[in-house]
């Protein structure tokens, strides 16, 4: 398992637990003094990146595709930098 | 006609309770049982409380908690983990519509608004307070109150801490330290970093002068009447279940 933290300049800090197997996110829990409105939007958005590629860019947009359909608010932290946080445990695991 | 907004002081109560009671209120509010409405409240025990995407386990130093008597619970608003000191710290809450005249649909502006009426009220006391993005009010540079908010169900949510009296050793004992070695070092950022009204005028003031200061600050700044009021039944019996059934478990302080 992997583990980061990220801290956004200007921003909130973020944790990240990962595990991952052949390239891709098997399972992840995002945490931090981040704001996200509505909170329980983070279980759906933790669900929808399983089986999804360690690649910044690719958990990037479906991290932001889900805010956006849901008309969520994302404060103190943006879609890439959980995305990079991500990728940041993923090197840590190896 | 000046618009009516009730004020109510609820004293001291535990984590659980003052966690429960908020959402018995924003409840309450949504289905238009009473009106919008500021409470003020403090805790006993002193307890931490984390925000909504913390680990429990990650943040808090549970034995620590257990050994000195500290409660511990998970908010439903995002935000960091925070120390309430039984003596040293006021919170409040909002709890307004979200279709009122101050709500705008932009989080960041909304926090902006709602803490110009502390801003207000700490500038009243001679406390030059300022409030900074995305959720603080500083004076001089220094934090004096952290503020997180929430919408559901209609309504926002928004609570925050205002510090009359601050004791950062104590803070990074019942918070876990990424390693002893820096616990020396964050604690002296956090003196750098942090103060309190009692510190930053050289005197002590109470709890009560520090409400009279706010409840006008709020007035003045939201343009509404502050009228002293009391619980519902409702929120009163919600509150309970609340407590026992979802901000005292394990299920839900230990979710993340």
């Amino acid at each position: 398992m992997g583990r980061a933290a990220y801290k956004v300049e200007g921003g909130k800090l973020i944790k990240v637990q990962l595990e991952e197997r052949d390239g891709r996110i098997e399972k992840v829990r995002i945490m931090g003094d981040f704001f996200l409105h509505p909170e329980d939007l983070i279980e759906e958005i933790e669900r929808d990146l399983v089986g999804k590629a360690l690649e910044e860019g690719v958990l990037a947009s479906s991290i932001e595709a889900l805010i956006e359909e849901r008309g969520a608010t994302l404060l103190g932290a943006s879609p890439r930098d959980i995305a990079r946080c991500i990728i940041m445990a993923s090197e840590e695991g190896r | 006609m000046v618009e009516k907004w009730r004020l109510l002081d609820t004293g001291l109560n535990d984590a659980f309770y003052n966690m429960a009671l908020d959402e018995a209120i924003s409840v309450a509010r949504s289905k238009n049982l009473v009106p919008n409405t500021v409470r003020f409240f403090r805790w006993e025990p002193s307890a931490v409380s984390i925000g909504y995407f913390q680990s429990m386990e990650d943040e808090v130093d549970l034995a620590a908690c257990e050994r000195m008597g500290v409660d511990y619970v998970r908010r439903v608003t995002g935000g960091g983990a925070v120390y309430h000191d039984r003596d040293g710290e006021l919170t409040y809450s909002l709890i307004v519509k979200e279709d009122h005249r101050l709500i705008s649909r932009d989080v960041q502006k909304t926090y902006e608004v709602l803490c110009s009426g502390l801003v207000k009220g700490l500038r009243l006391l001679k406390v030059p307070a300022e409030f900074k993005p995305i959720n603080d009010i500083v004076v001089g540079g220094k934090k004096i109150s952290g503020n997180a908010q929430t919408r559901r169900f209609g309504v926002v949510h928004q609570h925050g801490t205002i510090l009359r009296d601050v004791n950062p050793s104590l803070m990074f004992t019942l918070l876990k330290v990424p390693s002893e070695k820096i616990r020396d070092k964050l604690i002296r950022a956090v003196e750098e970093r942090v103060t309190s009204i009692n510190r930053y005028l050289g005197r002590e003031v109470s709890f009560e002068e520090l409400k009279a200061a706010l409840k006008r600050g709020f007035e003045e700044a939201y343009r509404v009447e502050l009228v002293p009021g009391n619980l519902t039944e409702f929120e009163e019996r919600l509150a309970s279940r609340l407590k026992a059934e979802k901000y005292s478990t394990r299920e839900w302080n230990f979710k993340r």
